[in-house]
């Protein structure tokens, strides 16, 4: 399997995704829906499952790599969100942003290196990242919320009920961002020595981490100042992209970080 | 402002007030002398600091400050204050604690460039972990089953990071260089002083396994693999093999993975070599369909016995082999203790060895000579607080647990 199969394997997905969308919007089509949605999920689980076989390794290191995990749990996400809370348009924007994350695949494929640094090597490797991209994409459909009901025209439909819906995708996405960083500081320990050594990715998860409760603890107290718990939350979101890839361009972290890998 | 109750206003000017006494303790005194605080001073520091936190939660009812620093305005403040100067350290180029930057003035008094020494972090630590406890203590002492993730939460994170920080003293992390065939049990500390331990390794054997080599085009001025953004690379694992890179169609007609070189009228030559120091060659043939040229010879990435081979193609181009990256690096090893004890093992990366309370990880080896290495480096560590922070750490975890699952029922609460 490699990276010239995937369309093949995507379209169908994708497919599957928007007919799933469609079906949440009829009353009584739950299940259906549901059944759509997962399909689509096996078949982009099997062009992933693939690649692992292929590369001999989990296809997690290069940029281009966690983009593929990013658009296989944004319905995973997307789906959980539904089965959970039934808001009838969750899947239809977990499906476009996936649309999105694919495309970017398609159009800017990278060289997918086979080589695996020793350190890499390792049973939490899968872990430590699946978990981290769930909460990514978790956090990430939070941060579209935020931006679209802090646009002037929208912010008069900002209620309780939206406010109730980014508390649930914050706290479920923390919960993730929370294991998945304990799970490198475990991982750390293992291979390096040392649980937390202040590297410049590790700076910004806990950078990111502090956003995201901040906007929990902001939330409990400060219930009706919708707009301003919105705004730490897309600030949080900001500092995520900076430790998800910012680090790979910003200067104070340049040849310093052992977590630039590509 | 400062009329009670107090607030957010309050929070804040704390937070200011911290950083602003920081800054100057900073460009006074220099960094915070963290050596000091080893086993004992941290464990009667640490019992102090929790006698006073419980103490304060203990009679809080009296103190308005207390129950202020245990409510949320100050939790809120104090946070976004530690994410304040945890951003400043992101944005700063950070260097090793240790290293003296005394010499240089300007900025780096800030002490921004060793942030986690710095008194404006440490002061902003403190005052959070400070109302992270208090807040924690005001929840244990009238503890009802509903704060479970609460107090899973706020304790596991607390006690993580006093732990973090009490032990940080006692953390010793040494780095040991050893030869093969002999047994060494000195180790360099983080000033670079050499430190006798109570323990000793003998290196038996060193072994690297290799991924198989690749080859790439590159620029012969600035030497970066093409095509620029996206470089291209041939993975060579078995041969006959084909492909592209570029508009050059590659063909490896021969594969010595243990080779030698010679020289032979002007031209590289290799041989296969099956002893110390033999390097990888390939011999390749490549067409220009478009340009009509053909090329053909020797590709090595060479090592610190053979030189490297590369095939020029154009004026501006080359065919090169890098130097093939390590998959595996293991040691085999007899580890000696004082008390007369002897343990044989294979340290692998990932794979530390546990002995007496130490861990020994294998880091590093002599990368000028690769998979010829005669030396193994190891890391050291002793760490006699890691079961509290591992504690803490665990707490956390269920505490996310219960973070995931509580999520929805604040729908129906309010």
């Amino acid at each position: 399997m490699t990276w010239n199969s995937f369309i093949y394997f995507a379209l169908p997905a994708v497919l599957c995704w928007v007919v799933g969308a469609w079906l949440a919007f009829k009353a009584g089509k739950e299940k259906t829906a549901t059944g759509w949605t997962i399909s689509g999920l096996i078949i982009f689980a099997l062009f992933i499952t693939g690649m692992w076989i292929s590369l001999e390794r989990p296809p997690l290191r290069t940029m281009g790599e966690t983009r593929l995990w990013y658009s296989f749990f944004l319905p995973v996400a997307g789906l959980f969100t539904y089965s959970r809370w039934r808001y009838n348009w969750i899947l239809s924007f977990s499906t476009v942003m996936a649309i999105v994350f694919i495309c970017i695949n398609l159009l800017k494929p990278e060289i997918h290196n086979k080589a695996l640094m020793p350190a890499l090597q390792s049973p939490w490797f899968a872990p430590h990242v699946i978990v981290y991209i769930f909460a990514y994409a978790l956090l990430g459909a939070a941060a579209v919320i935020a931006c679209w009901f802090l646009l002037p025209a929208n912010r008069p439909k900002l209620d309780e009920g939206i406010m109730s819906l980014s508390d649930n995708l914050v706290y479920v996405g923390t919960a993730f961002l929370t294991i998945g960083m304990l799970f490198g500081a475990l991982w750390a320990k293992e291979a390096w020595g040392h649980y937390w050594s202040w590297d410049p990715k590790e700076t910004w998860a806990a950078a990111t981490w502090l956003g995201y409760l901040g906007y929990i603890h902001f939330r409990l107290h400060q219930r009706t100042a919708y707009g301003k718990a919105l705004g730490i939350l897309l600030f949080s979101f900001l500092l995520l992209q900076i430790c998800w890839f910012g680090v790979n361009y910003l200067p104070s972290a340049q040849g310093t970080s052992i977590h630039v890998y590509n | 402002m400062w009329k009670r109750p107090w607030g957010y206003a309050e929070g804040w000017s704390v937070c200011i007030g911290l950083f602003l006494t920081g800054l100057l303790l900073q460009w006074t005194l220099g960094k915070v002398e963290v050596d000091i605080y080893r086993y004992p001073v941290n464990i009667i520091v640490g019992a102090g600091y929790l006698f006073i936190l419980a103490t304060l939660s203990l009679f809080r009812k009296k103190m308005p400050v207390v129950q202020w620093l245990a409510g949320i305005p100050a939790a809120f403040t104090s946070l976004v204050s530690l994410l304040v100067v945890v951003i400043l350290m992101g944005l700063t180029r950070q260097v090793s604690p240790e290293a003296d930057l005394s010499s240089i003035g300007g900025v780096a008094r800030l002490g921004f460039m060793q942030m986690t020494v710095s008194w404006p972090f440490l002061l902003l630590f403190l005052y959070f972990i400070t109302v992270l406890g208090l807040v924690t203590l005001r929840r244990l002492i009238r503890f009802r089953k509903k704060d479970t993730g609460f107090i899973c939460n706020h304790l596991g994170l607390f006690i993580a990071l006093t732990a973090a920080v009490l032990g940080s003293g006692d953390l010793q992390r040494l780095r040991m260089t050893v030869q093969t065939e002999t047994t060494e049990w000195r180790a360099m500390n983080r000033q670079n002083n050499l430190v006798e331990l109570p323990l000793a390794i003998e290196l038996k054997s060193f072994a690297i396994e290799e991924y198989p080599p690749k080859l790439l085009i590159v620029d012969n001025i600035s030497g970066q693999p093409l095509p620029e953004k996206t470089p291209q690379n041939l993975v060579v694992e078995d041969i006959p093999l084909q492909g592209n890179i570029l508009d050059w169609e590659i063909t490896v007609t021969r594969f010595l993975p243990w080779a030698a070189s010679y020289f032979q009228k002007d031209t590289v030559h290799f041989v296969e070599f099956h002893s110390v120091g033999a390097t990888s060659a390939v011999y390749v043939e490549v067409y220009h369909h478009k340009n009509n040229i053909r090329k053909e010879g020797w590709v090595s990435s060479g090592n610190h016995f053979f030189p490297y081979a590369s095939l020029k193609l154009t004026e501006t181009e080359s065919l090169v082999m890098p130097e093939r990256e390590p998959k595996r690096f293991t040691s085999e090893v007899n580890v000696y203790t004082e008390k007369g004890g002897m343990k044989e093992a294979t340290i692998d990366v990932n794979k530390p060895l546990s002995v007496d309370g130490w861990k020994i990880y294998q880091v590093s080896y002599d990368e000028t000579k690769g998979k010829w290495s005669t030396v193994s480096v190891f890391e050291l560590v002793r760490d006699p607080w890691m079961p509290l922070v591992y504690t803490g750490i665990i707490l956390m975890l269920a505490g996310a647990f219960f973070l995931f699952i509580t999520a929805p029922t604040k729908k129906e609460k309010r």
